[in-house]
């Protein structure tokens, strides 16, 4: 594209050269339109339509089993949520479980990523095998097999506890276990983010290490001022899809829960509640608003992460990070990378 | 080139979208077309077959929300369908199976999309609920119709709010399962097979029965519930479940309670009966302080949760259905020797059977209800269908041969069928999955319920069932 602009710009703006420029563009964008078309298309049966169907059904009181009887109600879906309690206790459910899960999930990762990115370890391509297999399996699956694994009296987990003199937690059945039972489960779907995480390390240029271990940096200031800000955008890029989907969580806590929240709506998460509503009670307008919360939700969740990113990613050269505890003149390595420090980010002084 | 510059160059992109949003709110708010006026059912429905050539009119019988979609069900049902379609020429019936699990959804979906069945079921009391503001009242239709076979209290169990949503034509009264083998053990007599008959010179009631499963109730060390060194921890064998009441805080209640509503009678107060909350202490009690009822954890662990399928349930309180169940699909059965036993006398002096039915009904949403009707007439009467559902036939006279085809799959033993006999004069009614305002989030609020109970020790449970009554009263006041 660039090439193009280049050979045709210094031409002569002759009319009849602007025509035949104008031929050229809009022939590009057909072909361009051609080639995004499928997802235009997709995008708009899947996506636009049901979001628009559904902000205009969170305006009603319809219920698919009588049609007929649809009313438009204005904001009441919204203004129920006010007073649902039910509602409030399962955003109480969602939140605790983000704040539990995202870390947890994300250390995990980071931690397996870093694991079998050692040149320590043998057999590294194995290990990323085996710990990236558990994403083939389908989740309901891998629930199921979790709710054997977990069970109080027959599970393997409190078999092994007890071995150990340790008393095995009613994880599924207590409302206060159930979350960590939850939590424990996530991390077997760790795999893709431990490989973007593998990727993120691989791209960290060895001599950053070198030049840190030249400063007498050891593991952990190696790790601490060169790997984290080196992999911090991917480390946002994965916050951020944590984040997201601990909001969306769903298939685990409808499986383990019959899909209702059990036990005492200790899984009720927000989705689950958005469920039995659509689905269970047929209120298919107030879940439909509750879809429209939880965007809103989401996306300022997405913004404030967004906002507070410039104080902590480092990417393509727009920020470096200061090295605390070090005056003038003993700053990071000089070494420059294009995905790091760019050329214009001057040493710190 | 920014967003706003692509955008601008695309505005026609803007006319689909608009389109779309304006079908979307049309279709939303659109009335539809309004459902077909069901006529004059009871003349046309007692109309001997005109002998004149007609237009064959599609009737559509939606199969799924209850028993039948299995796949050797499936066969049977075709070939009622197609015995249906030789018998007349004006009628032409359609089977539709869709599985259990999605059934009520798509049937929903259909609905709103104004493109409903004829035809429902077969469809239990409960399931029955969530769409009887959709069904046809065959008040009309029945009117002329020799129902004397079937149980009036049966016939009831169908009437809501007046209106006659269904008619019975599967039974399945409860009573007790029990495990010869587990008595025999523990050297102790079996539960009585007669109304008013006592057990070891005592009554017959729910307390006896706590006696008697306490007894029966031993954990890893031999030590039965009576004993002061049992271990509640490590139970080896229960005396006593309800299983597969799937929370239900209504089933349990009406299980050790007797019948009862949580809609008072003037239809629109919640309360939570007396002899309810006798029951549900007699069971949460079982659970958390005698521990001869097994908590959720436990019923689990309990051949997932068909627990006297395990052989470590000494005594079960379920459905004539159970049949289905008693052995696993494969491999060598826990429980080799069993039979059936009455229920005792409850807390309100009276001997309850929790019953469960199966009907057939027709969508009011129908274009010709008097065909849906005459279709709904044949399969109803037709004891084939019985028979593949592994249903106890409504009408009496069909009941036999139903209880020989049991002895013949259970020989050698021999189960006293008489008992469920007996129990079919004791229903529940009103039953215990009868119809409340707001019925699908009523209902989910009493399995919130019989969760909390089956997970969670210590509890006031008068406390709770006066929450839970201000919480249904809520719901049932968000119905107007």
């Amino acid at each position: 594209m660039s090439t193009t602009q280049a050979a045709i710009e210094p031409l002569p703006t002759s009319p009849r050269r602007r025509g035949g420029w104008r031929a050229v563009r809009e022939r590009e964008s057909l072909t361009g339109l051609v080639f995004v078309a499928p997802f235009i298309v997709g995008f708009i049966l899947f996506s636009a339509i049901p979001m628009v169907a559904s902000l205009v059904l969170s305006l009603t009181d319809f219920d698919p089993r009588e049609p007929d009887e649809i009313h438009f109600i204005g904001l009441a879906n919204y203004q129920q949520m006010l007073t649902d309690p039910v509602l409030h206790e399962s955003l109480g459910v969602t939140l605790r479980f983000a704040l539990l899960v995202v870390p947890l999930t994300l250390a995990a990762a980071l931690g397996v990523a870093m694991l079998v990115n050692s040149k320590l370890l043998a057999g590294r391509n194995v290990f990323r095998t085996l710990f990236y297999m558990p994403m083939q399996i389908p989740l309901v699956a891998s629930t199921i097999v979790w709710i054997g694994v977990l069970h109080a009296t027959t599970g393997w987990l409190n078999y092994g506890l007890e071995a150990v003199g340790l008393p095995g937690p009613n994880w599924l059945q207590s409302t206060f276990w159930v979350g960590p039972a939850l939590g424990l489960m996530g991390l077997w779907g760790i795999g893709n983010m431990m490989l973007i995480f593998l990727a993120g390390l691989q791209s960290v240029p060895t001599e950053l290490y070198d030049a840190a271990k030249v400063d007498g940096a050891g593991s952990w200031a190696s790790f601490r001022h060169v790997t984290l800000p080196m992999i911090s955008p991917v480390l946002f890029y994965n916050l951020i899809i944590a984040l997201i989907a601990a909001f969306q969580y769903f298939t685990q806590a409808f499986v383990v829960s019959n899909g209702r929240g059990d036990p005492d709506r200790a899984t009720l998460f927000f989705n689950l509640n958005l469920y039995r509503e659509a689905f269970g009670f047929f209120h298919m307008g107030y879940a439909s608003a509750l879809a429209w919360l939880l965007f809103v939700i989401v996306l300022g969740l997405t913004v404030v992460l967004f906002k507070t990113a410039g104080s902590w990613v480092f990417a393509g050269g727009e920020r470096c990070p200061r090295w605390p505890g070090r005056s003038a003149g003993r700053g990071p390595p000089r070494v420059r990378s294009a995905t790091t420090c760019g050329d214009s980010v001057r040493s710190p002084r | 080139m920014n967003d706003n510059q692509r955008t601008g160059e695309w505005p026609w992109m803007r006319i689909p979208v608009a389109v779309a949003a304006v079908v979307l709110v049309g279709a939303a708010c659109g009335s539809g077309a309004s459902p077909t006026p069901s006529g004059t059912p009871a003349a046309t429905a007692t109309e001997a077959p005109s002998a004149t050539p007609c237009t064959p009119v599609e009737i559509e019988w939606y199969v799924g929300l209850g028993t039948g979609e299995n796949e050797e069900q499936i066969p049977q049902e075709e070939a009622v369908v197609a015995a249906f379609n030789d018998s007349q020429d004006c009628i032409d019936l359609k089977l539709t199976v869709v599985d259990n699990t999605e059934a009520a959804d798509t049937l929903a979906t259909r609905i709103a999309a104004n493109d409903a069945p004829d035809i429902i079921g077969p469809i239990g009391i409960r399931a029955l609920q969530s769409f009887g503001d959709q069904l046809l009242d065959l008040g009309p239709y029945i009117a002329d119709v020799d129902l004397s076979e079937i149980d009036q209290s049966l016939i009831d169990a169908y009437n809501v709010g007046g209106k006659q949503i269904g008619i019975p034509m599967a039974v399945y009264p409860s009573f007790i399962y029990y495990n010869k083998s587990l008595f025999d053990e523990a050297e102790l007599a079996y539960p009585p097979h007669e109304v008013g008959a006592q057990y070891e010179g005592q009554d017959w009631t729910w307390a006896t029965v706590r006696e008697l499963a306490m007894k029966l109730t031993v954990d890893t060390n031999g030590n039965d519930a009576t004993s002061a060194s049992f271990d509640p921890a490590n139970v080896d064998v229960y005396g006593l479940d309800a299983q597969f009441t799937e929370n239900d805080a209504r089933a349990w209640s009406t299980v050790f309670g007797g019948s009862g509503s949580v809609l008072a009678a003037d239809g629109t107060t919640a309360q939570w009966p007396d002899n309810w909350r006798t029951g549900l202490q007699y069971f949460y009690d079982g659970i958390w302080k005698d521990h001869f009822v097994p908590n959720q954890t436990a019923v689990q662990a309990l051949a997932a949760g068909n627990t006297f399928q395990s052989g470590r349930i000494a005594m079960d309180v379920v459905h004539q259905w159970y049949t289905c169940c008693v052995y696993p699909g494969e491999g060598t059965p826990a429980v080799t020797d069993w039979d059936i036993a009455v229920l005792p006398v409850g807390p309100d002096g009276n001997i309850t059977s929790k019953l469960h039915a199966d009907t057939i009904g027709i969508l009011d949403s129908t274009e010709n209800p008097d065909q849906a009707f005459e279709a709904l007439g044949f399969l109803s009467q037709s004891p084939e269908l019985i028979t593949t559902w592994g249903a106890m036939p409504a009408i009496e006279s069909q009941r036999a041969a139903f209880f020989e085809g049991l002895d013949e799959r259970f020989a050698p033993l021999e189960i006293d069928w008489n008992v469920s006999t007996l129990m079919l004069a004791y229903p529940d009614n009103p039953s215990h999955e009868a119809f409340m305002p707001n019925f699908l989030e009523a209902d989910s609020a009493n399995k919130d319920l019989g969760s909390k109970l089956w997970t969670t020790p210590g509890l006031d449970l008068d406390a709770e069932l006066d929450a839970q009554v201000e919480l249904l009263q809520g719901i049932f006041d968000s119905a107007n």
